[in-house]
């Protein structure tokens, strides 16, 4: 059994009489890739300040890799790393991108022998070190976050606290983050605490998730689990070539057929019993010369699963 | 020690950001030179009106009137840089990394209450030597026997009572830009907040006579007076910075 990196109980946090975290329960693993899903507003961010001891909550606390936000606050610093919102715009403008690194990496005591080989690194990771000697302001939106990501991984923390970490990136350098994610997972074993809207990412990287809306945490679990035990439905797509309205209205006259979604080149159709009936609804398109070029089971997304969660917890 | 090599660190960068952007490092050398180029515009204007002898016995009674004024410049950069510390991070959004590094509350005050005083300091000891060579040039050029304004009276207050008030107005400041959401209110405080700190620097006009003359034994009890009140106000303002940090407010503040 795994030990827990990161325990939250009953963390709550209000400003004013808006209450943004609402007696939060959490427990993640050591080594795990955690995303905190949940729409604008939902009180994510402020978790994560929370947990990167920057907000004091109102009540309850949290422990990461054994000690207390309330307690040990400076110790918590020392071992998580933080890339806050809108990350891109958190870079000291006026210093290079060199300089930035050096400068958070002598307050995290990273010995001074070490500082230029890891900012060597990681900068040549990120594609960055051609720009080392330019200031941060003038960097592109993308460059300034790359360089944000370098700073929260620097001391190599235990625990990554990412908000939004690929928000501000084009698809390539997102996908260099991922990777990076996974890597620093499998290498160093970091824990990571993810705040995203990015759901295929999310996916994409995270082995566990919890959806969180109004403060409140409405699901969470292991991210393979969820889908498939939330998401038992019996969806297929079928791709047609020809009429897609003709080939809903054959689908809706059979009785086993729960639903009908028409797209643009195919239908997404919702089957009761599916072994037994698909070969029925099958014949049917075909016997009516609708030629069928796919007919595949369709796979849940979060995405489907976040929004009936938040949907269902909104109503 | 380990406090104060982290503070050091913030300090240095802070310093080196500043230094970075050029209507900041000439502003401050603009600001400082205001004191030097007044008093030795005074020390001129004797010198060359004066007949010999006379010149030199003038400067000595007026050094304990003109020479605050050097303690009262370097303590406008002072609160200006320190008014910026904390808001100005804010508001280039560096604050929450910074605040997320493991710097205790006392490293970053001290950091950054040094960041402002190491110039303020180096401002102040600039223009005092400056005030001096240009005095002593003065006095020689027009022929008149040398002597130190500053005096040494007006040396032992300016470097004992400036630097205080000097920490006391930064200590304020600092507490002040961790309080306000804006750089533009910050400034707005500190012009107010100055006047508190400057008006002590005016005591030793206590030795000035209604004759016009100085009062030798009035200086030193002038002096002493204005060490006191910068001695508390120091304390004040750096168990009020202290007590009242609060990173929860700071990060709360939109």
């Amino acid at each position: 059994m795994k030990l827990e990196e990161v325990a939250i109980s009953g963390l709550t946090k209000h400003f004013g009489k808006i209450v943004a975290v609402d007696h939060m329960e959490l427990s993640i693993p050591a080594g795990t890739i955690f995303g905190l899903l949940g729409p604008n507003g939902a009180g994510k961010s402020t978790t994560t300040r929370l947990l990167s001891t920057l907000l004091r909550p109102t009540e309850g606390t949290a422990v990461v890799s054994g000690h207390d936000i309330l307690e040990e606050p400076v110790r918590v610093r020392e071992i998580t790393g933080v890339l806050p919102e809108e990350s891109n715009h958190t870079v000291y403008p006026t210093l290079t991108a060199y300089e930035n690194l050096e400068y958070i990496a002598r307050l995290y005591d990273v010995s001074e022998a070490e500082i230029p080989e890891r900012i060597e690194e990681l900068l040549k990771f990120m594609e960055l070190w051609d720009r080392k000697d330019d200031k941060a302001g003038e960097l592109s939106t993308g460059n300034r976050q790359r360089l944000a990501l370098c700073r929260a991984i620097l001391h190599r923390p235990k625990v990554l606290l990412l908000d939004e970490p690929t928000s501000a990136l084009d698809p390539i350098a997102a996908k260099r983050v991922r990777e990076l994610i996974l890597s620093l997972s499998q290498q160093y074993k970091q824990t990571f605490f993810i705040n995203s809207h990015n759901l295929p990412e999310v996916q994409r990287v995270c082995d566990r998730i919890a959806i969180i809306d109004k403060g409140k945490i409405l699901l969470q679990g292991k991210t393979q689990e969820l889908r498939t035990k939330l998401l038992a439905k019996q969806e297929f797509r079928i791709r047609i070539v020809g009429d897609i309205e003709k080939a809903s209205s054959i689908a809706q006259s059979m009785n086993f057929v729960e639903g009908v979604k028409p797209e643009v080149d195919s239908i997404l159709v919702t089957i009761e019993n599916p072994t037994e009936n698909n070969s029925s609804l099958m014949q049917a398109l075909l016997s009516d010369g609708i030629r069928i070029v796919e007919f595949a089971e369709e796979e849940a997304t979060l995405e489907d699963l976040y929004l009936e969660v938040v949907k269902g917890g909104a109503e | 020690m380990m406090v104060f090599r982290k503070s050091m660190i913030v300090a240095r960068t802070d310093l080196k950001m500043a230094l970075k952007v050029t209507y900041v490092k000439y502003g401050l050398v603009a600001v400082a030179a205001i004191g030097p180029i007044m008093i030795l515009a005074i020390v001129g204007m004797i010198a060359f009106t004066s007949p010999p002898g006379a010149a030199s016995a003038i400067l000595q009674l007026m050094s304990p009137i003109i020479s605050p004024m050097l303690g009262m410049v370097s303590i406008i950069p002072a609160s200006l840089i320190a008014a910026n510390a904390l808001v100005g991070e804010r508001e280039q959004n560096t604050l929450e990394p910074l605040l997320c590094t493991p710097l205790t509350d006392r490293e970053l005050l001290i950091g950054k209450v040094m960041s402002s005083f190491i110039p303020s300091m180096a401002l102040l000891l600039g223009s005092l030597l400056a005030t001096e060579i240009g005095t002593i040039l003065i006095l020689a050029i027009a022929g008149h026997p040398m002597i130190l304004i500053p005096d040494a009276n007006g040396l032992f207050l300016l470097l004992t009572a400036g630097p205080l008030m000097i920490l006391a107005m930064n200590s304020i400041m600092i507490l002040i830009s961790g309080r306000v959401s804006r750089v533009y209110e910050a400034y707005q405080t500190s012009g107010a907040t100055v006047m508190v700190f400057i008006l002590p620097m005016l005591l030793p006009m206590m030795s000035l006579e209604t004759g016009g003359m100085i009062d030798p034994n009035a200086i030193l009890f002038a002096n002493i007076l204005t060490i006191l009140i910068a001695v508390i106000l120091f304390t004040v303002t750096w168990v009020l910075a202290f007590s009242r940090f609060n990173r929860d407010r700071m990060v709360s503040l939109v």
